[in-house]
C-alpha cells in the first residue's frame, strides 16, 4: 500500500487516528514518494512518536523503532554476536575438536583445521539482529522509527548518517547485507541539542508545534468518543491558555487527552473554577506549575475574564 | 518554475540559509509530485527542504513572504496598461540616478521586484558587523552602511514623489495616487528589513524560567546580597547537595544496562566450572560523560553567582570526563587548575589575586568571544557542553554574536546563565537579546534554587 497524493495521506493518517495538518502530510507524501527519511522537530508531547505509528498504521506495514539514548551503541542498534549461545555451543561440540584436529601433523596444522570451523561459530545463528538491522533484513518494508535522535552521540549520528545514505552494512564475517526494500524512516528530535548538517541534508524536515485549535479539538473529540461540544471547546481553550503560561513542563496532546477522559469519566459537564482546581493535577505533573495555573485561574476568576473558566 | 526556484534560492543564501545543491535537486523532483497551486504543499516543499531546523525556519519564512508575496502583490497594478508606461519612466529615472552607485541599484532591483541585490546588501552590512576586529571595537562603519542604506530608501522615495510633482500634468491625479502606493509598499518593506532582522522561533530556545523553591530563605536570596556567615552556610548545603547527587549517579549506572561482553573476566569464572562458562560477564558500562566548558564573566554581581557554580562543578568532576574554565572580564583566563588544585575559598582567594586578569577594565563580550575563537576555538567538540556565566552587558562595545554562534556549532549545547533577573536583560547595554538566539538553553541564575535546579537537569 502507499500513498497517491497529499490528501490521501491526510484521509489515511485520519483513519489511522492521527488528526493532521496539511504541510505534515505533504511532507510525509513526499517521503514516502522519494524514498528520504522526514526529521520531525517539536516539543514535548506533540505526537512526534505518534507520526511514526500512524503512518506505520496507515501503510499497513510493521514499525519498528530505535530508541536512542546517549551511549547507545552499534551493538545496541545493529546488531550484537550471541557470546552466550556461542560458548555454549563451543562446549557441546567440545569433543569434536578431537576429532577436527586428529591426524594434523604439527600445532600450526591443528589451529589452520580448527580455523576452518569458525564459520559455524559467526554465522547467522548466532547474531542478535537490532532495530536496524531487523529494518534492512526485512522482507517486507517496514517503518523505522528513530526516536530522539537528538539524544545519541555524535559517533552515533554519523554512524547512522551512513546507514541511511545506502541501507546496507557490512557485518565482517558475514558480509554485506543490502535493504530489500527500502524502510520509510522517521527521526524524531526534541531540539536539545543541533543535528549535523549532513543528516539534516538527507531528510526532509518537518516542525510540529502545538496542533491549532480546530485540529486539537479534532483530536480531543475522536479520542473521546461522545463528548459534548461546549466541555470540548471548553478544554481545550483552557489548555491554550494554559500552554501561555510560563510552566515547567507544558500540558500537551496527552494531557488535553487525560483530562478530557477525567472529566467524561467524572459525568462533569461544566468546566467550572471549582472543576479545574479540582482536575489541575491532571495537567500539571509539577506542584510549582499547578500553584501557578491556580494563581492565574484565580486571579482571572473574581475579574471574570477567563472565558472558558467561567462560559458556565 | 526552475528559474522562480533557482531565484527564491538565491536569495535565501543571500540571507545566509545554507542550501545545498542536492537539496535544491530534491526540491525541484518533489514539485513535480504534488499540485503547486495549493500554496499549503508548495511552501511545505520549499520549508521541508531549505530550512532544516527550527532555527532556520523564521529566516525562511520572511524569504519566501518576501519573494512569493510582497513581491508579487501588485503585479496586477503594474500591469495595467495606463500605469505600466509611467513605471517604465520611473524605472528610468531612477536607473540614471543610480548610476554606478550599488546601494541605489539594489534598491531601484527590490521596487522592480527582484530583491537579490538588496538581501546581498544587507548581509554585507550585518557581515561588516561580524568581521571588524581590531581597534574599531566600537564599530562606527557598519553603522554608517546601515544609515547610508536608509538615506537611499528615502532618497528614492523622495525622487519618485518628486518625478510624479513634476508630471502632475499628463499623469492624472488617480494615477500619481496609485503609484506612489505601489512603490511605497516596496519601499516600506525593505524599509522593514533593514530596520528588524528576522529572530528566530522562540520556541526552539529552552528559556527556563519556573524552578522547584527547594529551600526557603537562603535558597531564593540573590548572591549577590548574601552576608559572609551566609556564604559559609551555603557551603554546607551545597556539600550536602553534591553528595545527594553522587549517590544517585552511582545507583543509577549500577542498574543501567549492560556494556559488552567481557571475555577475560568470563574465561576467569569459567574455570571454578571445568571451563564451561556458565556465568557470562559484560563490562560495566562507563558512566555517561561529557566535557563541561565555563566561561565566567567575573565582575562583581556576576562572580558571586559564578564562584557557587564553579564550586559546584568541580566538586561533580566525576561526572564529566573534564571540566575546563575560564574567567573574564575584557579577553579569558583558564582556572581550571586553580580550582581543581585547591579548596574553594583558597581557589577563590587565588584566582583573584594571582589569575593574570585585569579587573579594573569595562566588561567586553566581544573581546573575550575574539579571544576565544583565536586560543580555544578547539577545546570545543559536540561532546562539549558551554556554559556562559555572564549579564551580557557589554558596554556598547560590539556584542560579536557572530562568534557564539560559530561556538554553537562546535558545541553540543550552549547554556547562558544570566544573574540578572529576566526583566533587565533587555535593557542598556545587555546584548541578552542577540546572544540568546545562539544558545540552547538560557535560564536567570542569581539564588541558591535556580543553580540547584540547573546543575540536578546538568547531570541527571
Ligand atoms: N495529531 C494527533 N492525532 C491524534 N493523536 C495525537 C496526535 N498528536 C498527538 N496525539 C496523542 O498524543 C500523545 C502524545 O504523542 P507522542 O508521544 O507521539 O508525542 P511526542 O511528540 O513523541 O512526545 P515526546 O517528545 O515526549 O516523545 C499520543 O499518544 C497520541 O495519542
Ligand atoms: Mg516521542
Amino acid at each position: 500500500m502507499e500513498f497517491k497524493s497529499v490528501s490521501d495521506v491526510k484521509n489515511k493518517l485520519e483513519k489511522a487516528d492521527y488528526i493532521t495538518s496539511k504541510e505534515i502530510a505533504t511532507v510525509v507524501f513526499l517521503a514516502e514518494a522519494t524514498n528520504k527519511p522526514i526529521l520531525v522537530e517539536g516539543p514535548a508531547g506533540v505526537g512526534k512518536t505518534e507520526l511514526g505509528k500512524a503512518v506505520a498504521r496507515s501503510l499497513n506495514r510493521k514499525m519498528i523503532r530505535l530508541q536512542c539514548y546517549e551511549g547507545l551503541d552499534e551493538s545496541k542498534a545493529l546488531y550484537e554476536w550471541e557470546y552466550a549461545k556461542q560458548l555454549l555451543y563451543t562446549q557441546m561440540v567440545k569433543e569434536k575438536i578431537s576429532d577436527v584436529v586428529t591426524g594434523s601433523g604439527s600445532l600450526s596444522e591443528a589451529v589452520d583445521r580448527i580455523a576452518d570451523q569458525e564459520d559455524a561459530f559467526f554465522s547467522e545463528r548466532f547474531i542478535q539482529p537490532r532495530p536496524l538491522l531487523q529494518a534492512i533484513v526485512s522482507d517486507d518494508p517496514v517503518v523505522l522509527l528513530i526516536d530522539e535522535v537528538d539524544k545519541s552521540d555524535p559517533e552515533f549520528e554519523a554512524f547512522l548518517l551512513e546507514i541511511l545514505s545506502d541501507f546496507q552494512i557490512s557485518i565482517p564475517e558475514l558480509g554485506t547485507k543490502k535493504a530489500i526494500k527500502i524502510p520509510f524512516v522517521i527521526l524524531t528530535s526534541n531540539n536539545y541539542r543541533d543535528m549535523s548538517d549532513a543528516l539534516k541534508r538527507r531528510c526532509v524536515h518537518v516542525y510540529i508545534d502545538y496542533p491549532d485549535r480546530e485540529i486539537e479539538m479534532r483530536i480531543v473529540s475522536l479520542k473521546t468518543p461522545g463528548i459534548q461540544e461546549r466541555l470540548l471547546e471548553n478544554i481545550v481553550d483552557a489548555i491554550r491558555d494554559i500552554r501561555k503560561l510560563d510552566l515547567k513542563k507544558k500540558p500537551c496532546i496527552s494531557e488535553t487527552l487525560d483530562w478530557a477522559q477525567s472529566l467524561m469519566a467524572l459525568q462533569i459537564e461544566d468546566l467550572s473554577f471549582e472543576v479545574i482546581l479540582a482536575t489541575l493535577n491532571v495537567i500539571c505533573k509539577y506542584r510549582s506549575d499547578s500553584d501557578k495555573v491556580r494563581d492565574y485561574l484565580e486571579k482571572n476568576h473574581t475579574s471574570g475574564n477567563a472565558a472558558w473558566s467561567i462560559s458556565s | 518554475m526552475v528559474n522562480l526556484i533557482l531565484k527564491f534560492v538565491s536569495c535565501c543564501r543571500a540571507s545566509d540559509i545554507r542550501i545545498s545543491t542536492s537539496e535544491v535537486l530534491d526540491c525541484l523532483t518533489q514539485l513535480q509530485l504534488i499540485d503547486i497551486l495549493d500554496e499549503e504543499q508548495f511552501k511545505a516543499v520549499l520549508r521541508s527542504n531549505f530550512a532544516k531546523s527550527r532555527r532556520e525556519q523564521s529566516r525562511l519564512d520572511r524569504i519566501y513572504h518576501l519573494f512569493f508575496h510582497e513581491m508579487r502583490q501588485d503585479m496586477g497594478i503594474a500591469e495595467r496598461d495606463s500605469l505600466s508606461e509611467h513605471i517604465e519612466d520611473i524605472f528610468d529615472m531612477l536607473q540614471e540616478k543610480a548610476g554606478e552607485d550599488e546601494q541605489l541599484g539594489a534598491i531601484l532591483d527590490f521596487i522592480s521586484g527582484d530583491p537579490l541585490a538588496y538581501l546581498r546588501e544587507l548581509r554585507r552590512i550585518q557581515r561588516e558587523f561580524q568581521d571588524s576586529t581590531g581597534n574599531t571595537r566600537f564599530n562606527l562603519g557598519p553603522l554608517a552602511s546601515r544609515l547610508q542604506m536608509l538615506i537611499n530608501l528615502n532618497t528614492t522615495r523622495g525622487a519618485i514623489a518628486q518625478f510624479l510633482d513634476d508630471n502632475h500634468t499628463h499623469i492624472t491625479r488617480e494615477n500619481r495616487h496609485n503609484l506612489m502606493a505601489h512603490f511605497n509598499e516596496y519601499l516600506d518593506s525593505a524599509y522593514a528589513m533593514l530596520m528588524n532582522e528576522p529572530r528566530p522561533y522562540e520556541d526552539n530556545l529552552r528559556q527556563v524560567r519556573a524552578y522547584e523553591k527547594r529551600l526557603e530563605k537562603l535558597g531564593e536570596k540573590s548572591f549577590s546580597l548574601l552576608t559572609q556567615k551566609e556564604i559559609e552556610e551555603m557551603r554546607e548545603i551545597i556539600e550536602l547537595l553534591v553528595r545527594r547527587l553522587k549517590d544517585i549517579m552511582s545507583r543509577r549506572f549500577v542498574s543501567n544496562d549492560r556494556g559488552v561482553l567481557d571475555v577475560k573476566k568470563t574465561l576467569r569464572r569459567a574455570a571454578k566450572y571445568q571451563g564451561v562458562p556458565v556465568e557470562i560477564m559484560f563490562r560495566k558500562r562507563p558512566p555517561r560523560k561529557g566535557k563541561i566548558v565555563t566561561l565566567c564573566d567575573v565582575s562583581s554581581s556576576v562572580w558571586s553567582a559564578a564562584r557557587f557554580m564553579l564550586n559546584i562543578l568541580y566538586s561533580l568532576q566525576e561526572c564529566f570526563t573534564k571540566v575546563k574554565s575560564f574567567i573574564f572580564v575584557s579577553g579569558l583566563t583558564e582556572v581550571s587548575e586553580i580550582f581543581d588544585k585547591y579548596e574553594i575559598n583558597q581557589a577563590i582567594a587565588k584566582v583573584l589575586s594571582e589569575a593574570d586578569i585585569e579587573y579594573n577594565v569595562p566588561t567586553d563580550y566581544g573581546e573575550t568571544f575574539r579571544d576565544f575563537r583565536k586560543s580555544h576555538m578547539d577545546i570545543l567538540n559536540k561532546k562539549t557542553t558551554l556554559i556562559i556565566i555572564g549579564d551580557a552587558r557589554s558596554n556598547y562595545f560590539s556584542a560579536e554574536d557572530g562568534i557564539l554562534e560559530e561556538m554553537r556549532e562546535k558545541s553540543r549545547r550552549v547554556i547562558w546563565l544570566n544573574p540578572e533577573p529576566e526583566q533587565t536583560w533587555y535593557t542598556g547595554d545587555s546584548e541578552m537579546y542577540a546572544y540568546k538566539q545562539h544558545c540552547n538553553e538560557v535560564r536567570p541564575c542569581r539564588n541558591l534554587n535556580q543553580l540547584l535546579a540547573f546543575v540536578e537537569e546538568l547531570i541527571l
